[in-house]
């Protein structure tokens, strides 16, 4: 017998499909009509979890050798896609999931920590949400949800711009790109300090914080402030949106999970990749005979010395740690619902805001990193590598492995940057530990969201005022078996990012990464066969990428996508814009000085001279 | 020494007079290097004007510095040169122009030359 809540979604989905104008309670009255039931099925809790920086193969049902129990068991209970996008840098990726519209026209085309002077002239282009989108919590608080977040935003800290004044109704969040693990403190020169907020207000964390236990800890007090004792079946549904900040940098983790990874990585990049991708295979993650490109910033593992071995080695260790650590905690977020009786009438969503992170150091004990991590009062010894008060993060070859079998990682709009985990899981859902292969992208999450509530997408009004409509699309159908596909073999989706390029037209990709790791040219990949994007079909299919190229245009056109400067560089953009946060007043102070002392030089000089 | 000193002020004056008569012969060439897109009417006219004026100044003052062995010609263009990377940064700080290092820096070590020169090369009776 099927459960009252895939029924509701079932038919949620068919009406849904139907027409997006259909209303809240056109949907509630024509479900409870054709079930021929007096009340209406519950409406399903929604759990929204996103990983930071976690590479396409980071968990175990992905081929990871991380032991993440709680995430297998999820895959179990649902779908895992195995061909879904995200944008390669988090902001615009998590404007995109909230929203279900493109980046750009979102107000993020990327972090405001990368947008340079001449961009951010334009009011698109602030690197916060705009006022123009409504986010998924803002229409189902609506719709009479509770909303929480727990975790990093990273969309604005303006007022207007946290989550609290974008449908949240209760939330602890970060500002920041990023930020500790153990205590609040910043974790790149930009910031004075972490900011983080707690239902709208300044934040202070407690003494024993540890981001991926304090923010399920939150969430689970949040559940729980609003749960009906009685009978929590009855309580009102909630959206819970977990930002964690596992794993990006600084990469930490508690001891017993690092004792767990000693050892593991003792083999290095290139072994690991090579092993990931064989277990992907092995799940059907990827094809049989998928081919890999090795990166130019992979280095020689043999070439090493012994000692530089041994702390990569501990760096991917408490990498691994610090992953096992957050499904250690999603787990304990699912024994929470099972307990108090809400776990069948859950949806979860386990997905990460880009790929791997591949801007750590080369070598950490460099004069580059080791001035950066002594500026902020890091340390980053082997023996104490991920605890309290060290810096650490995996180097650009580990993260290749991380996103094993792909090319690139975050920034770039390679596979590897792009191509991540997403499941799809709940006891009302019918496929229990399917693959779905269907292409699908960011955009699709918040209208997939909405469809599996019964919720109408906003048109091009909400509240009163314009807004973007949500260009995504529902991929509810995957979830339900009912079809193959949602993108059909012409629909394109666009992405660009610092200037790189990508277009996904069935199959088919174009990618463009600019130097100084692309080459700056348009390549052509059948990224279902060929994921790791090593055979270029530009020189075979010429008519192919000529006519993606001008759908690349017109979706620059359509989205205001606006040149880079020349020489842009998001590392170089970052310092410059970390000088000028820090720097503006002193220097301000002695370039006037500077102009008020020339004048006098100059006529003590020449009177010198000709007295 | 001082040759060599005569020779590094001599160089960047004939760049500076020959970008001067580029603005004059073909602004449309040389207004990219500066970041600029040509402007027309009143606008062009200051484009043209101003930037030629700019440079062939620089450049006069330095060679006039050179030739006449008076130092006081390097005050000037090392106040125009200093000056200009005073503005720049200004413009960075706090008018969302660009950080034009590539150009900060080359009027930054000229100007500084300049000072060398002025405090180094012999005054001519």
């Amino acid at each position: 017998m099927m459960l009252p809540i895939a029924r509701g979604l079932l038919l949620a989905c068919i009406l849904w499909s139907g027409g997006s104008a259909a209303s809240t309670s056109l949907v509630e009255e024509a479900t409870a009509h054709l079930l021929n039931e007096p009340t209406q099925p519950p409406r399903p809790n929604i759990v929204l979890i996103l990983a930071d920086d976690l590479g396409f193969t980071d968990i175990a049902p992905y081929g990871s050798e991380i032991n993440t129990p709680s995430l297998t068991a999820l895959a179990e209970a649902g779908v895992s896609f195995t061909n879904y996008h995200t944008a390669a840098v988090c902001a615009p990726a998590r404007a995109m999931l909230l929203t279900g519209v493109d980046s750009h026209l979102a107000g993020v085309p990327n972090i405001p920590e990368f947008l340079s002077p001449e961009q951010r002239r334009h009011a698109h282009y602030q690197g916060v949400l705009g006022n123009n989108v409504v986010t998924v919590a803002t229409l189902l608080e609506g719709a009479g949800y509770h909303t929480y977040m727990a975790g990093k935003w990273h969309l604005g800290a303006e007022p207007g711009k946290l989550p609290s004044q974008r449908g949240f109704q209760r939330t602890v969040a970060l500002a920041d790109s990023g930020a500790d693990n153990w205590e609040q403190r910043p974790y790149i020169p930009l910031y004075d300090k972490a900011n983080w907020y707690a239902d709208g207000k300044e934040y202070q964390l407690p003494e024993d914080f540890y981001s991926s236990r304090f923010l399920v800890d939150k969430i689970i007090e949040f559940i729980d402030s609003n749960l009906v004792d009685s009978n929590p079946a009855d309580s009102t549904p909630f959206f819970a949106y977990l930002p964690f900040q596992a794993v990006h940098i600084p990469v930490q983790a508690p001891q017993a999970f690092i004792d767990r990874y000693m050892g593991v990585y003792d083999k290095g990049w290139d072994a690991l990749r090579q092993q990931r991708l064989l277990r992907a295979t092995e799940l059907g993650i990827v094809k049989q005979g998928v081919g890999m490109v090795r990166m130019p910033t992979t280095e020689d593992w043999d070439a090493l010395d012994d000692e530089r071995r041994r702390f990569e080695a501990k760096r991917m260790a408490v990498y691994g740690a610090m992953v096992e650590a957050m499904d250690f905690h999603i787990g304990r977020l699912i024994v929470y619902l099972k307990e108090t009786g809400q776990y069948d009438n859950t949806l979860f969503i386990f997905t990460s805001d880009n790929g791997a992170e591949g801007a750590g150091a080369v070598d950490p004990n460099d004069f580059d990193s080791n001035m950066m991590t002594s500026t902020l009062g890091y340390r980053n010894d082997y023996e104490t590598l991920g605890l309290k008060g060290s810096y650490n993060s995996i180097s650009p070859s580990f993260a290749s492995a991380a996103a094993s079998p792909l090319a690139y990682y975050k920034s770039y709009v390679g596979e590897g940057g792009m191509r991540v985990p997403l499941i799809i899981a709940g006891e009302a859902l019918p496929l229990k530990g399917a693959l779905s292969h269907a292409f699908s992208f960011v955009t699709d999450i918040t209208p997939t969201i909405l469809s599996l509530v019964g919720i109408p997408a906003p048109g091009e009004r909400h509240g009163g005022r314009p807004v973007e409509p949500i260009t995504g699309r529902d991929i509810g159908p995957l979830l339900l078996n009912t079809a193959d596909r949602i993108y059909d073999a012409d629909a394109t989706v666009g992405h660009e990012i610092s200037g790189h390029g990508a277009l996904y037209q069935g199959d088919y990709k174009i990618v463009l990464n600019r130097p100084p790791l692309g080459d700056g040219q348009w390549h052509l990949f059948n990224i279902v066969e060929d994921p790791g994007e090593t055979r270029d079909l530009a020189g075979e299919m010429p008519q192919r990428l000529q006519q993606m190229l001008s759908a690349y245009e017109n979706y620059q056109q359509e989205h205001k996508v606006l040149p880079v400067p020349a020489g842009f560089d998001n590392v170089k953009q970052l310092m410059l814009n970390t000088l000028h946060t820090g720097l503006r007043t002193p220097v301000l102070v002695l370039l006037l000085t500077v102009l008020l002392l020339l004048p006098f030089y100059i006529a003590y000089r020449i009177k010198n001279t000709h007295p | 020494m001082n040759k060599i000193l005569k020779l590094l002020v001599l160089l960047p004056a004939i760049l500076f007079i020959v970008t001067g008569l580029h603005w004059l012969v073909a602004p449309a060439e040389v207004a990219p290097k500066f970041g600029l897109t040509l402007d027309h009417g009143v606008g062009l006219s200051s484009q043209v004007g101003d930037m030629a004026a700019y440079m062939l100044t620089l450049g006069i003052c330095m060679l006039t510095a050179l030739v006449s062995g008076r130092r006081s010609w390097y005050y000037p263009a090392m106040l125009l040169l200093a000056i200009t990377a005073i503005g720049r940064s200004i413009a960075w700080l706090f008018h969302d122009a660009a950080l034009a290092v590539d150009l900060i820096a080359p009027e930054v070590v000229v100007a500084t030359l300049l000072l060398i020169a002025s405090r180094r090369l012999p005054e001519k009776d």
